[in-house]
């Protein structure tokens, strides 16, 4: 699973760097966020600009990722979907319960 | 696809000569000179096999083995050593941290190929010995997400299909609960994942999904958005069931009245072929994941069918396709399919070939209901 981290002030953000986000890395991520948060960070953006297909293992990986960090009010704001997968966040209702922003600017004014 | 091994040592030298010899024959390698770089070579992908030297500086290859041991994620990663020393304490010190076998650097490199060969060919063994024993006890208890037949009734005719990624059970799962001559549900789940690990936790869902539907029915309860809630609760509660989530559609067909009632969570848009219009129409629940929160409403929609019309509930599976060597997810896409399929008159059964032509490339489990009215004229030619 290739990410990128970058610290922006108290925001985390992990940068993906796959073009397929798939069972295959999905657990793996999980992981790996969690770790995050267990080492206390609380505010969290992951970005997709380099995924161009995400499959439903890593969707639960997300959601498994929002249900930890909502408890000790933590905020994930995702970003830069394609059409494809945008899509499937609201065929899904997903964009319920996730914050999706179209860039990093616009995700981190959430902060 | 060519086996990975990760290759670590602070001798670059070693490692290039390694490197070479692996890479000439079959296998892709990454290399790390230390500790700190293999894990980092870690985090970006893992491999199928990690040969590390023993004796490195700041952390050697016993610190790195037993961090190795304490991650979930990587303790099951078949691990080599490689050493200079020959000591036998040094060995049976390796060896006593789970590492698989050792390799001598003064071994001929015919000697080093084989042994890692063969070593590969016995994981994949093992593997697939324990995946056969598995299916094996599976069948002997009878787990089955899919029923074998789909209920007959009066005015509506069920289809359903199913295949599973890479011929692996998986996390989709079929139900129908017939209640009496009146009433029947439909269910289709997906629980997110694919293989083994959805393939488990289906049954957990699927018991719940039974028992809710059974216990607020014996209370003369056949509210679609209340069942949902009852069964969000309870599955939401469930610690084993905390991090893993699945969708749910579920349909209630009165086979008196011919009405159709639709809930739905987190799940795909239930499509309706429109015989007058000629066009699919989608059909949205507005539940989320079972399971992400206690207090999850649900709506229903009900629907009604004539004859020629049909309803299908998808998994996210049937939506995703492969373009030109890139997967997308594309509902559109299987709409056009679908439509296409309908307006040629095509058959249920054809419908299914289609759709699931073992030409066609599959990237997760694909499952589909499809549910149309019978003719009752003919019915009647069929009765006569």
């Amino acid at each position: 699973m290739k990410i990128r981290k970058q610290q922006i002030d108290e925001v985390l953000a992990i940068i993906i760097e796959e073009k397929e986000a798939n069972l295959s890395k999905s657990e793996q991520f999980k992981e790996l966020t969690l770790q995050e948060i267990n080492n206390g960070h609380r505010k969290l953006i992951i970005s997709f600009v380099n995924v161009d297909y995400l499959d439903s293992s890593f969707l639960g990986a997300l959601v498994a990722i929002l249900k930890s960090l909502l408890p000790l009010d933590g905020k994930l704001v995702l970003f830069g979907m394609n059409e494809d997968i945008l899509n499937l966040f609201q065929i899904t209702r997903l964009d319920k319960i996730f914050v999706l922003k179209m860039s990093l600017e616009e995700a981190l004014k959430e902060f | 696809m060519n086996k990975r091994i990760l290759l670590v040592d602070d001798d670059i030298v070693q490692l290039k000569l390694f490197e070479k010899l692996l890479s000439t024959n079959g296998y892709t390698c990454k290399i790390a000179l230390s500790v700190d770089e293999a894990e980092q070579q870690l985090i970006n992908e893992i491999p199928d096999l990690i040969i590390s030297d023993y004796q490195m500086p700041v952390k050697n290859g016993f610190d790195f083995r037993k961090k190795l041991l304490g991650s979930d994620l990587y303790k099951s990663i078949p691990f080599l050593f490689l050493t200079s020393v020959n000591d036998d304490s040094f060995i049976q010190q390796g060896l006593d941290l789970k590492a698989i076998d050792y390799i001598s650097k003064g071994t001929p490199s015919a000697q080093v190929l084989s042994k890692i060969d063969n070593l590969m060919q016995s994981v994949r063994e093992h593997y697939e010995r324990s995946l056969s024993e598995i299916k094996v006890i599976a069948e002997k208890l009878n787990l089955r997400n899919m029923p074998k037949t789909a209920p007959e009734l009066k005015l509506f005719e069920i289809g359903y299909f199913n295949r599973s990624y890479q011929d692996h059970p998986g996390g989709d799962f079929i139900d129908f609960i017939k209640i009496n001559e009146r009433y029947t549900f439909v269910v289709l789940g997906d629980v997110m994942g694919k293989k083994w690990g959805a393939w488990f936790f289906s049954f957990s869902f699927l018991s719940y999904i039974r028992s809710a539907i059974r216990l607020c029915v014996f209370e003369g309860n056949f509210s679609l958005p209340e069942i949902m809630a009852k069964l969000n609760r309870v599955i939401h509660s469930d610690e084993i069931l905390s991090d893993i989530f699945s969708t749910l559609s579920i349909l209630l067909i009165d086979d008196e009245d011919g009405k159709i009632k639709y809930t739905g969570a987190g799940d795909l848009p239930l499509l309706k072929y429109e015989l007058n219009k000629d066009t699919l129409t989608s059909y949205q629940s507005d539940g989320i994941l079972l399971g992400f929160s206690a207090n999850n409403t649900f709506n229903e929609i009900e629907l009604e069918l004539k004859a020629g019309e049909e309803l299908y509930l998808i998994s996210d599976g049937m939506i995703d396709f492969e373009v030109n060597g890139a997967i997308k997810s594309d509902l559109n896409l299987l709409k056009s399919k679908l439509h296409d399929l309908k307006h040629q008159g095509k058959s249920t059964i054809a419908i299914k070939e289609s759709l699931f032509n073992k030409t066609k490339s599959q990237v997760d489990d694909c499952s589909i209901i499809i549910l149309s009215k019978k003719n009752p004229h003919e019915d009647q030619k069929t009765t006569n």
